[in-house]
C-alpha cells in the first residue's frame, strides 16, 4: 500500500466525531473611520504612514523618496502607478520594471514600488497581490517598501477580506505588516533582518 | 535498532537550574512576552469567542482529516504543486533528500520549521553532501554553535550577546560587536548570499486551506518569503494536522497566533502560497512541493482524550506563562517541543517509555490551558498521560506504596486521626530540630520546602468553631 493510502486508511479509523464544522464568523459591523484606523495600526507596526490627497500624491512621494537619497526605485507594473513614474523620473530618480530585473538588481534598487490590493485597519496590515509585472521581491529585496493604497480599499478586519473570497487567488498572496523584525538577540528589536527595514505606505484619497 | 534513551526531565532540569544566566535570560525574555500577549489579547473584545471558534474548527478538522487531506492534495495538484506523504520521519527525509538530488540542488536554504527539527531533516541532507543554511536569525545562529532551539518561537532565547557576538565573529570573520543591529547586519550579509546562490528552499507550513490548496506560512523576519521566492524549488514540509478546511478559517487563526505567540496584532509577513510560479510572473519558485508527514499523527488524531493535542497551532503561549518552563528552559524537555505542549505531545510522538517523565513536569497550575488560543485542556491531557503512566506500571515502588497507606488510611475516620497526630508529631519534632528529612520522604521534600507543622487537625479545628457558633 502506498503511503499516502496507508496514511489515509489510518485516518478514516477513527470514529466519527460529533464535532460540527461552526460557519463562517460575519465579518464586525463598520469600525468608525478605517482610514484613520489603520494609519494608526500600521504606525503602531513600525510603517510610516501618509495620506495625501489624489492631485498630490506623486509630486508628494518623489519629493519624499529625494529627500531619503533614493536613486533607483524598481516599480510594479499598476495603473494605479502611473502618475508616480513621471514625478519620479522628473526629480532625478532612476525608474526600472520590477519584473524586468534580476535578483542582484533588485537587491541593489533603493527602493521598491508597489500597490496594495487591500488593506487590513485593524492590524495595519498591506494585502499584496503578487503576479505578472508584480514580482514578489520588489516589496522584499530593496531596504525601502513604497505602498500606494487608494483608501477605499482599506477594509476594518481580515474576517472581512476573506469573506469575499476571490474567485482564484495568486500563486503569492502577501500581507505585510511594518518592516522585516528580529528579536533574536536577547529580545532586542532590530528591523531589517532580511526584508526592508522601512515600509511607507501612500494613502490616496 | 537500539531503544532510544529515556528522556531524564530530573536530570535535565537540575542542570539548567545551576545555571542562573540561563534562568535569567529566560525570565526576562518570557516576562516580556508575557506583557506584550496581554495588552495585544486585551484589546480583542470577543477573543473568548475566537478562541471557541478555532477550537471547534480543530476538533471538526482533526475527525476528518482523511477527507480535508485529500481535499488539499486535489487543490495543491490543481494549483500546479505535487503532494508526496511520508509515513514517518524516515521516509519524509528521503523524500526530501530526493527531490533535492534530482534538481542537482546542493545549496540548500531553510526558513525555520520545527516539523523538520522533529524529523532532523539538516542532518540527512548534510550527510547526502547538501549545504543548508538555516536562515531564521535565531536556528542561523544555533546552527552555528551546534546548538538546539530552547523555545518554539524564540529559539536562541537562551544564549548571550556576547556570546552570540564571539560566534559570528569566528564563523564570518568579522569584528565582535556588541550591538544587536550590527550583529543582526552580519548576519543578514552572509544570509542574503546564502539566499541569492540557493537551489532549493525549505519551509514549514503554518496552515493549509484545502479548499484553496494555500500554504500559510506566518513569520517576522522576511526569511520565509525570500525562501519562497528565491530558489527555484521551494518544498514545504507540514504535519498532517495542519490542515483547515476554508480561506476563511484564516481570519480568526491569524488573529490568534501572532497575539498569542508574539504579542503583535499581525506578524510582518504572512505568505499565502497557491501553486508555483505562473506563466508571465517574475519570480517564485518553478516548482512546489508538499510533503504531508504522518509521524504518529494519525494514532495521536484515533485516541478519543488526546487527539485535542494536535489543536495545537505552536504559538508557544504555554511556554510562556509555564513557572516550570521559565526556570528550566526548553532543553530539558529533550525534543524540539518543550512547555506544556511539549509534555503532552513528546510522550504521544515518542512513547511513554521514552518520555513518560515529561507529563510530571508540571505543577498542573492550568496556565497554559489559560492562555492556549485554540482552547486545548493541556491540564487534563497531562493528568490523562499522568494516569496512563501510572496505569501501565510506571510508577515508582515507594509511590505505589505510598497511594496504598495513603488509600487504607483515607478509608477509616480513626485511622485518619491517628495517622494525623502521629504526622503532626514527625513534623514538630523534624522543624523543631532542623533535622534532615529521612528517606522516602527525602524523595518529595529534595526540591520542596517542608510545610511547617499546623497547630491542631482540620476537623478539630472544624469542631471547635462550630461550637462557638451554635453555643455551649
Amino acid at each position: 500500500m502506498s503511503a499516502r493510502d496507508e496514511i489515509l486508511a489510518r485516518l478514516r479509523a477513527r470514529a466519527p466525531s460529533e464535532v460540527l464544522l461552526p460557519p463562517v464568523r460575519p465579518p464586525a459591523g463598520p469600525a468608525g473611520d478605517v482610514v484613520d484606523l489603520f494609519a494608526r495600526r500600521a504606525r503602531d507596526a513600525g510603517a510610516e504612514v501618509v495620506v495625501v490627497p489624489a492631485s498630490a500624491w506623486p509630486a508628494r512621494l518623489a519629493e519624499n523618496l529625494v529627500g531619503r537619497g533614493v536613486r533607483m526605485a524598481a516599480v510594479w507594473d499598476d495603473p494605479v502607478l502611473s502618475p508616480a513614474v513621471a514625478s519620479l523620473q522628473e526629480a532625478g530618480v532612476a525608474v526600472v520594471h520590477a519584473a524586468g530585473q534580476t535578483p542582484q538588481q533588485l537587491d541593489a534598487c533603493d527602493a521598491g514600488l508597489t500597490t496594495a490590493d487591500a488593506a487590513v485597519a485593524v492590524s495595519g496590515t498591506l494585502v499584496l497581490s503578487c503576479g505578472p509585472g508584480r514580482p514578489r521581491a520588489a516589496s522584499l529585496l530593496p531596504a525601502l517598501h513604497v505602498a500606494v493604497l487608494p483608501a477605499g480599499r482599506i477594509v476594518a478586519t481580515l474576517d472581512e477580506l476573506l469573506a469575499a473570497r476571490p474567485a482564484s487567488l495568486p500563486s503569492a498572496l502577501t500581507l505585510v505588516t511594518g518592516p522585516s523584525r528580529t528579536a533574536d538577540i536577547e529580545l532586542v528589536p532590530v528591523r531589517g533582518v532580511h526584508g526592508p527595514t522601512d515600509v511607507m505606505v501612500v494613502v490616496v484619497g | 535498532m537500539t531503544r532510544p534513551a529515556p528522556i531524564d526531565f530530573v536530570r535535565n532540569a537540575e542542570a539548567a537550574l545551576a545555571n542562573p544566566a540561563l534562568h535569567a535570560s529566560v525570565r526576562r525574555a518570557m516576562v516580556r512576552f508575557r506583557e506584550l500577549q496581554r495588552a495585544v489579547i486585551g484589546e480583542v473584545p470577543d477573543w473568548q469567542d475566537l478562541r471557541e471558534y478555532a477550537h471547534r474548527v480543530k476538533m471538526h478538522t482533526l475527525a476528518h482529516l482523511d477527507r480535508y487531506l485529500e481535499q488539499l492534495e486535489a487543490a495543491v495538484t490543481a494549483a500546479g504543486g505535487r503532494v508526496h506523504w511520508a509515513r514517518d520521519a524516515g521516509e519524509a527525509r528521503r523524500i526530501i533528500v530526493d527531490l533535492v538530488r534530482s534538481h542537482g540542488g546542493r545549496a540548500v536554504v531553510k526558513s525555520k520549521s520545527m516539523t523538520s527539527e522533529e524529523i532532523e531533516l539538516n542532518e540527512a541532507l548534510q550527510t547526502a553532501g547538501c549545504r543548508v543554511v538555516e536562515t531564521d536569525l535565531g536556528e542561523y545562529l544555533l546552527q552555528l554553535a551546534g546548538d538546539r532551539p530552547a523555545h518554539l518561537i524564540a529559539p536562541a532565547v537562551h544564549r548571550s550577546r556576547d556570546d552570540i557576538a564571539r560566534l559570528l565573529a569566528r564563523h564570518l570573520g568579522v569584528p565582535v560587536y556588541d550591538d544587536p543591529r550590527d550583529l543582526t547586519q552580519v548576519a543578514r550579509e552572509a544570509l542574503r548570499r546564502a539566499f541569492l546562490g540557493a537551489e532549493v528552499g525549505i519551509t514549514g507550513v503554518n496552515f493549509a486551506v484545502a479548499e484553496t490548496g494555500t500554504l500559510v506560512i506566518v513569520e517576522n523576519e522576511g526569511n520565509a518569503r525570500l525562501t519562497t521566492t528565491l530558489p527555484p524549488v521551494h518544498i514545504a514540509l507540514m504535519g498532517l494536522e495542519k490542515v483547515v478546511p476554508r480561506l476563511a478559517d484564516l481570519a480568526v487563526f491569524l488573529t490568534l497566533l501572532p497575539r498569542a505567540a508574539t504579542g503583535q496584532r499581525m506578524s510582518s509577513y504572512v505568505s499565502l502560497v497557491t501553486g508555483p510560479r505562473r506563466a508571465g510572473e517574475a519570480d517564485g519558485p518553478d516548482q512546489l512541493h508538499l510533503v504531508i508527514l504522518d509521524n504518529g499523527r494519525s494514532s495521536i488524531a484515533a485516541d478519543p482524550v488526546m487527539a485535542e493535542a494536535l489543536a495545537c497551532i505552536r504559538c508557544g503561549a504555554c511556554l510562556d506563562v509555564c513557572p516550570v518552563f521559565e526556570r528550566t528552559a526548553g532543553h530539558a524537555y529533550g525534543s524540539v517541543y518543550s512547555g506544556p505542549i511539549g509534555a503532552v505531545i513528546t510522550p504521544l510522538l515518542r512513547g511513554l517509555d521514552v518520555a513518560g517523565r515529561l507529563p510530571f513536569a508540571s505543577s498542573l497550575c492550568g496556565a497554559c490551558g489559560e492562555i492556549c488560543p485554540v482552547r486545548i485542556d493541556l491540564p487534563r491531557l497531562l493528568l490523562e498521560l499522568r494516569a496512563r503512566v501510572v496505569g501501565g506500571g510506571g510508577a515508582r515502588l515507594t509511590e505505589r506504596a505510598f497511594v496504598r497507606g495513603w488509600t487504607a488510611v483515607m478509608a477509616h475516620p480513626s485511622r485518619l486521626r491517628v495517622a494525623g497526630r502521629l504526622a503532626r508529631w514527625v513534623l514538630r519534632v523534624l522543624w523543631r530540630g532542623r533535622l534532615p528529612v529521612p528517606f522516602p520522604l527525602s524523595a518529595w521534600t529534595r526540591v520542596r520546602d517542608l510545610p511547617p507543622p499546623p497547630p491542631a487537625a482540620f476537623r478539630d479545628l472544624w469542631n471547635t468553631s462550630r461550637r462557638k457558633e451554635t453555643g455551649p
